[in-house]
């Protein structure tokens, strides 16, 4: 029954066609011609939910037939993903490559005139009728990036309409969370669609409000609102740069469309490259902002305290792409192969990237070692996977200005399908771990409280005792308790270590091979650094997923409230069973359609299946993957397998691993998890956990300290220096004006009468005077 | 016809009764029509002006010189309506409050 509306949706594509294309005007209507409405009615549908939620807050039919807003929420989200699938499937049958983008100008903006100075000195027009306009950008990454965005939105919508409204912390305002989220998904729709970097920043910084707004949902807590002013002001020193890239952009090209500069990026060879080095470098500042990328990485982990959707949504799935999404449309500036017009003597840009990129990998997998709150090895996971993405996306570059055209679309290819496998998993995660939170809380609440109704009851608001539903070391034991959960949540971090055949393999092992591909057998010796780390990453990204897991569903119970978690609550399942499949499944068939090479160079998908046959193609994407022809290749891949499958998940097993409790059984997909993981014995590892290293890593290696006291070196003592400036010179001259007239006319009151007639009698004197004065001298 | 001369001459005379009478007189509203009579005395003015220039731009003004008189007739008898509900008098010479 509640599938119906959304169903209905569906159609909405074929009756704009019928109506507004053969009805209305008789010619045939395109999927292109709605693009602008995927972004337009999320914003549209963002006042309506925020006004009626709060006109009719509390009501019975507001929270019970439209979930306080999620159900137009979820209906709005299922529109902007039917017209992204149609047009999808426009895009496809279409046949438009990298390099003829599908692009639709709507209309102009504004035009403005720009002036300058001319050889004699002189200001002078030198440009006239420059227009900003508002269009459409689709080519192969945006198209990924657009399904990615509205296919996870709608899903954690769907995650959110259980999760959000049967937490009684949430009641009567739910609308809010529903009116910025939908705001959320048409900042980033948009972004993905904007045909120029000023609509571009547009969006991006729409997201980041709305980032702001729902890490702060729950701002009565001290912690969510300090989380989310540490996110707002983190990702605004990024943005600052970005401005600066994009105002040095204007500057070299006269415009910020990408028609326009994407068309000849070198300018006949006439740019002035070490400024467009420098705007490429800030602009990559702004997407280490908004990607949470060393050395502006402090923020993610803090805004784990939103609500779990929102950290599904914001933090692991949408919105931190949207840097990557920035770094891939540098490819034109870089390529230099006879393909493209780039500009030589950029690879330190491109080096820079991956260095970033090899650094945050690292140093995020070494702190998520330690973290026991369940979100925040997910937050430090999405830090590293996206450095991987960093660092291939600097590979790529780094191959592009070298001429290498080949590995250069292997690597770019790969970097963009990483970022496919990672949200989809990783957004699974996000939701699998809420559900697991959902059902502490739910199970805590039910004990602690007899058989406390929930809902109804008022003292279940906030923390009432210590007990954190987060925390890995009160759960344990859950694989036999939550099946779904945890056979989501195991393929999900199969995907992220890069188990064989599974989603995140193929684009991980596609990274880590071109990197060291550029570093060891291209000569690009400056990239031997983040080709070791990002290698060392795959083993500890092996460690922490499998002692998140296992901390969590295997050995037996920790804490009373573990034993009694059930999986009951309605509308969490269907987005995780989605998403498995897709992660099983979906990474497989994509490889073998060859999504890499469509996605780094517009290869047509299946056009090895197309040319073999199915079973051909299979075995030879597999020989492809796991016997590369070059012997260091091949080296280089099977250590990636050996210590990401075996050495890393092996030593989680050791510590954390053990068997469920008698009598629970887990799913039989997963079963042999924990009989495997009981079979390696224990290590005991407290003398390590209490060592300084891990201490360092708990303190998440003193950033935020360091960024403390910086600033309170820096800024505060500025501060500190203009509010004293302010009170007592600025303030201090207004309000000794105000206090010397006070006293004035307070010594002038005593020589007068109160009398009304005396002061009319002395104005008039006056006036006399002035008359005979003027007649004096006139 | 009358010379401008005779009704500028009247509206002078108007003028300093009007003036008087707001100097000395105790009781407000006795100075509210003073200032009525100055006020017409002014209006007197301008109609001799246009009567000898030939020109309607007086006339004009003394049109809107009576509307705002009778708006500001209105406005000084609720002030006084004001002060007397508050003090139980309208003489001026008890209305000192701007010297304390």
């Amino acid at each position: 029954m509640r599938f119906l509306p959304i169903i209905g949706i569906f159609l909405l594509y074929p009756f704009l066609r019928i109506f507004l294309g053969e009805y209305m005007t008789g010619t045939p209507f395109t999927a292109l011609d709605s693009a602008f409405l995927i972004p337009l009615l999320p914003i549209a549908v963002f006042p309506v939910i925020a006004i009626v939620g709060q006109l009719s807050n509390g009501e019975g039919w507001w929270r019970d037939q439209f979930k306080e807003g999620g159900i137009i929420a979820l209906c709005t989200l299922a529109i902007s993903l039917s017209l992204t699938i149609w047009l999808a499937i426009e895009f496809f049958t279409k046949g438009a490559s990298f390099h003829e983008p599908l692009e639709w100008g709507l209309f102009n903006w504004f035009t403005f005139d720009t002036i300058g100075q001319n050889a004699a000195g002189d200001w002078v027009h030198i440009q006239v009728s420059n227009s900003i306009g508002v269009g459409i950008w689709i080519d192969n990454v945006s198209m990924m990036l657009l399904f990615v965005a509205s296919f996870l939105c709608f899903l954690i919508c769907w995650f959110s309409i259980g999760y959000m409204n049967t937490d009684p912390v949430n009641k009567d305002r739910n609308h809010r969370f529903y009116a910025e989220f939908v705001l959320f998904t048409a900042g980033m729709l948009g972004m993905v669609l904007a045909d120029s970097f000023l609509w571009l920043f547009i969006f991006w910084e729409i997201m980041g409000l709305c980032s702001y707004l729902l890490i702060g949902f729950y701002y009565e807590r001290p912690s969510a609102a300090y989380a989310a002013k540490k996110a707002f002001l983190t990702t605004r020193v990024g943005d600052i740069f970005l401005l600066i890239g994009l105002l040095m952009m204007y500057d070299i090209y006269g415009s910020l469309e990408f028609a326009v500069i994407f068309a000849d990026p070198s300018m006949g060879g006439s740019v002035d490259v070490s400024m467009l080095r420098w705007s490429l470098v800030m602009l990559f500042i702004g997407a280490v902002g908004k990607s949470a990328q060393f050395p502006l990485h402090v923020w993610l982990p803090d805004a784990m305290e939103g609500p779990t959707p929102v950290s599904a949504l914001i933090h692991a799935a949408t919105m931190v792409n949207a840097g990557l999404y920035l770094v891939a449309r540098f490819v034109p500036f870089f390529d230099v192969t006879s393909h493209g017009h780039g500009v030589e003597g950029l690879s330190d840009v491109a080096v820079l990237i991956a260095w970033i990129g090899g650094i945050t990998a690292f140093m995020a997998a070494l702190i998520a070692f330690v973290q026991n709150d369940i979100k925040k090895v997910l937050a430090y996971s999405t830090m590293s996977q996206l450095a991987y993405i960093f660092t291939g996306l600097g590979v790529a570059l780094w191959f592009y200005n070298h001429g290498e055209h080949h590995a250069a679309v292997i690597a770019f290819g790969a970097s963009m399908f990483h970022l496919f496998n990672h949200a989809m998993a990783k957004g699974m995660l996000f939701m699998a771990s809420g559900s697991v939170i959902h059902e502490m809380h739910h199970a805590h609440h039910h004990l602690a409280h007899g058989d406390g109704e929930d809902g109804d009851d008022s003292h279940d608001e906030g923390g009432h005792d210590d007990f954190d539903p987060q925390d890995m070391r009160n759960m344990g034991g859950l694989a036999g308790k939550m099946p779904i959960t945890a056979t989501a949540m195991a393929i999900g971090s199969a995907s992220i270590i890069g188990l064989p055949l599974i989603g995140g393999f193929w684009s991980k092992e596609g990274i880590v091979a071109e990197t060291w591909n550029a570093a060891a057998i291209h000569g690009g010796t400056e990239l031997l650094i983040p080709a070791f780390l990002i290698l060392l990453t795959a083993g500890m990204t092996g460690f922490y997923m499998t002692r998140m897991w296992m901390m969590t569903f295997a050995g037996k119970p920790k804490t009373e409230f573990a034993d009694h978690v059930e999986e009951q609550t309605h509308w969490i399942p269907t987005p995780l069973v989605t998403l498995s499949v897709i992660t099983l499944v979906g990474g497989f068939v994509l490889a073998i359609l060859g999504a890499t090479y469509w996605l780094g160079e517009a290869k047509a998908l299946g056009t090895l299946v197309h040319e073999h046959g199915i079973v051909l193609a299979i075995l030879e994407t597999l020989v492809h993957a796991f016997l590369p022809t070059d012997p260091f290749l091949f080296m280089v891949t099977w250590i990636t397998i050996t210590i990401s499958l075996i050495v890393g998940p092996a030593m989680a097993m050791r510590i954390h691993g053990g068997k469920l409790k008698d009598g629970d059984r887990a799913p039989q997909l997963i079963s042999w998890i924990p009989l495997l993981s009981s079979k390696f014995g224990r290590a005991n590892v407290d003398e390590l956990a209490n060592s300084g290293l891990a201490d360092a890593l708990h303190r998440r290696l003193y950033f935020d300290e360091i960024y403390e006291w910086a600033i309170a070196r820096t800024v505060i003592p500025l501060s500190q220096a203009l509010t004293w400036f302010d009170t007592k010179v600025i303030d201090g001259a207004i309000k000794g004006i105000e206090s010397g007239s006070q006293k004035i006319s307070r010594d002038v009151r005593k020589a007068t009468s109160g009398s009304a007639s005396d002061y009319i009698l002395v104005a008039v004197i006056g006036m006399f005077s002035i008359l005979i004065l003027l007649w004096g001298v006139i | 016809m009358i010379p401008p001369m005779y009704l500028a001459s009247l509206g002078a005379i108007l003028f300093c009764i009007g003036l008087m009478g707001v100097f000395t007189s105790k009781n407000g509203i006795i100075v509210l029509m003073c200032i009525e009579i100055m006020l017409n005395a002014v209006n007197l003015n301008f109609v001799a002006g246009a009567l000898h220039y030939g020109d309607v731009t007086g006339w004009v003004y003394t049109g809107i010189a009576i509307a705002i008189a009778a708006a500001e007739v209105a406005v000084g008898l609720a002030i006084f309506l004001a002060v007397f509900s508050s003090r139980e008098t309208i003489d001026l010479d008890e209305v000192t409050l701007l010297k304390h």
